[in-house]
């Protein structure tokens, strides 16, 4: 358990991506992104023009919007920041020749896998803990619980954790980082994007066969495609409104880390037999 | 040290290893000379745990590669052809980083480290970052790294490619140094003449087989030791002529005035010998250098017929 955190791959990973300029360079950008969103949201919200004269605005109304664009917002910077860390961390090695030292070093190829995912993983985490004061603002405008808050962060972490093994995954295939990432991109915008528009063709089926049951939202077989979109258990955590019809995350947990496991598998086997890219 | 019989390894391409067979003692240090594509890194790789072979025996230090890899890198240290440091490390943080990978422990990590700082010649500037380092530098600190944990076998892949004449005349001094202390070494290399200089016995290898020089010798019809003389002497070339004809074991590589380059077979008795003709016919000698085939004319004699 101990050898977990001892992993010199963790010290050499995280000490080598703090001194890259992007260290800086990228938490500046993410908390100018989420800065314009929640400032958007908070006008969106209360401009009467923009809220369509609807009445009054409630605080907790507020609160809520906040809450749901950061947490929406955050997912997308971070799953289009999770290939960038993950993905070429394997094929950087090659790419610099440094791939035999660790292979003919006494570390396991689980040990490089570990180090690698790890430093990727916190790098990610400190991003999603850098915007806690954007999300804290919606506690503060009330509308969303705290336990609302630490379930939207921890399927976050899951998915993300999901999409490093992947990335760790395609590193370990090719020679190249522009490849690799390519493919963990390509990977992304599946889960993503391909996910949606199966669903969508499925939904308007369904509800061309079923005018009736169109008000209590689709059953869990038509919903199935989204489970493994990284958006759908946070959908589906944050229920009410107009997501109410997903209601199944745990489903959607259990696909992401039984993708995560899979990955970091074949990562970890390929990892061992990476003697023929060098 | 090393014991490989029959190794075969073969690539999707072609190419690869066909039987080849290796016996390395310890303390000794050996050559391995072929053309490109001979397979030469192919055998230094297995050796190291980095590719699988198909099939063969092949031990290091009396561990199968294949059934326990890890022992075998704990007893070798292996410097690949092109081999890469992590620029943005500190110097003490990249051997701090391979001693951990090795698992030492204290005391004895940090005096390795100490070791490999002194060994590298960088016992001054440890702070100083890897990429402000010349390349030369560079394969001294990889070099010094390699011997962290005080491995028993050392495989160098082509060590001193791009090396500048100075950085190579270390690297020798380093590898004889370390032949001393009895790490057993093999290395492959193109530049025969360091090998000349440093290594106890040199072993031929094209197209992933052995290549026996006695096999060689035969095949260009002649089994017998051979000695090359140079002969600087007065006079014109044809002077010379009467002792080119007769004996028959005379063959000329290059005769041009003052000149005379022959390859006789026998040994230093037979140089001797045909001396004290050319002495005895009033020939005047201003310089007579008789010495074996070179590594230079044994790498020719093995591979200059080859074209790939």
């Amino acid at each position: 358990m101990i050898r977990l955190v001892t992993n010199p791959m963790i010290l050499k990973e995280l000490r080598q991506r703090l001194r890259e300029r992007r260290a800086w360079l990228l938490p500046t950008l993410y908390l100018l992104v989420l800065a314009g969103t929640v400032s958007f949201a908070y006008y969106g919200s209360t401009d009467p023009e923009m809220r369509g004269n609807q009445g009054e605005v409630q605080g907790a109304d507020i609160g809520e919007v906040i809450f749901l664009t950061v947490v929406i917002t955050q997912m997308v910077v971070l799953l289009l920041m999770a290939p960038v860390f993950s993905a070429g961390s394997l094929t950087i090695e090659k790419e610099q020749r440094t791939f035999s030292g660790l292979l003919t070093s006494l570390l396991t190829a689980p040990q490089i896998w570990w180090g690698k995912f790890v430093a990727a993983l916190l790098y990610l985490l400190l991003l999603l803990f850098s915007a806690l004061p954007f999300l804290s603002l919606s506690l503060a405008f009330g509308g969303v619980d705290p336990g609302e808050l630490l379930k939207a962060v921890g399927s976050t972490v899951l998915v993300l954790a999901s999409i490093c093994a992947v990335g760790l995954w395609c590193s370990s295939m090719f020679r190249r980082s522009v490849h690799s990432t390519a493919a963990c991109y390509g990977f992304v915008l599946v889960l993503s994007i391909v996910t949606a528009v199966v669903f969508g063709i499925l939904v308007s089926q369904w509800e061309s066969h079923n005018p009736m049951l169109r008000g209590e939202g689709p059953p869990a077989h038509i919903q199935a495609p989204l489970f493994i979109n990284p958006f759908y258990p946070l959908l589906a955590l944050l229920g009410g409104g107009s997501f109410g019809q997903f209601s199944y995350p745990v489903s959607s947990w259990l696909l992401f880390t039984a993708i995560g496991c899979l990955a970091a598998a074949f990562a970890m086997q390929r990892i061992q037999r990476s003697g023929d890219q060098l | 040290m090393i014991e490989v019989e029959s190794l075969r390894k073969i690539f999707r391409g072609g190419r690869g290893l066909d039987g080849f067979s290796l016996q390395l003692e310890t303390g000794e240090l050996v050559g391995l000379v072929g053309p490109n594509g001979a397979g030469k890194t192919t055998l230094i790789k297995i050796l190291s745990t980095l590719l699988p072979p198909d099939s063969g025996v092949t031990r290091v230090a009396g561990q199968d590669v294949r059934s326990d890899p890890r022992r075998v890198r704990a007893a070798v240290g292996y410097l690949p052809d092109v081999a890469g440091v992590y620029q943005d490390m500190r110097i003490r943080e990249f051997l701090e980083f391979f001693a951990d990978a090795f698992r030492l422990k204290e005391p004895n990590r940090s005096a390795a480290i100490e070791r490999a700082l002194t060994r590298a010649g960088l016992a001054d500037r440890p702070e100083d970052f890897v990429e402000h380092l010349s390349l030369g530098w560079k394969q001294r600190l990889l070099l010094a790294k390699t011997l962290l944990h005080e491995p028993k076998l050392l495989l160098l892949d082509e060590p001193a490619t791009g090396l500048d004449p100075l950085a190579r005349i270390t690297l020798r001094e380093q590898l004889k140094q370390l032949h001393t202390e009895g790490v057993a070494i093999l290395i492959s290399s193109h530049i025969l003449s360091d090998l000349e200089d440093i290594c106890t016995r040199i072993v031929f290898i094209a197209d992933g087989k052995n290549v026996s020089e006695a096999h060689l010798s035969a095949a260009e019809g002649s089994a017998a030791p051979t000695i090359r003389c140079e002969v600087e002497f007065e006079g014109s070339a044809s002077a010379v002529d009467p002792f080119l004809k007769q004996p028959v074991n005379v063959r000329v590589l290059e005769k041009r005035d003052r000149l005379l380059v022959i390859e006789l077979t026998g040994g230093p008795k037979e140089a001797s010998a045909f001396l004290q003709k050319l002495l005895a016919a009033g020939i005047l000698i201003t310089h007579f250098d008789a010495r074996g085939l070179n590594l230079e004319d044994r790498y020719r004699r093995a591979f200059g017929k080859q074209t790939r």
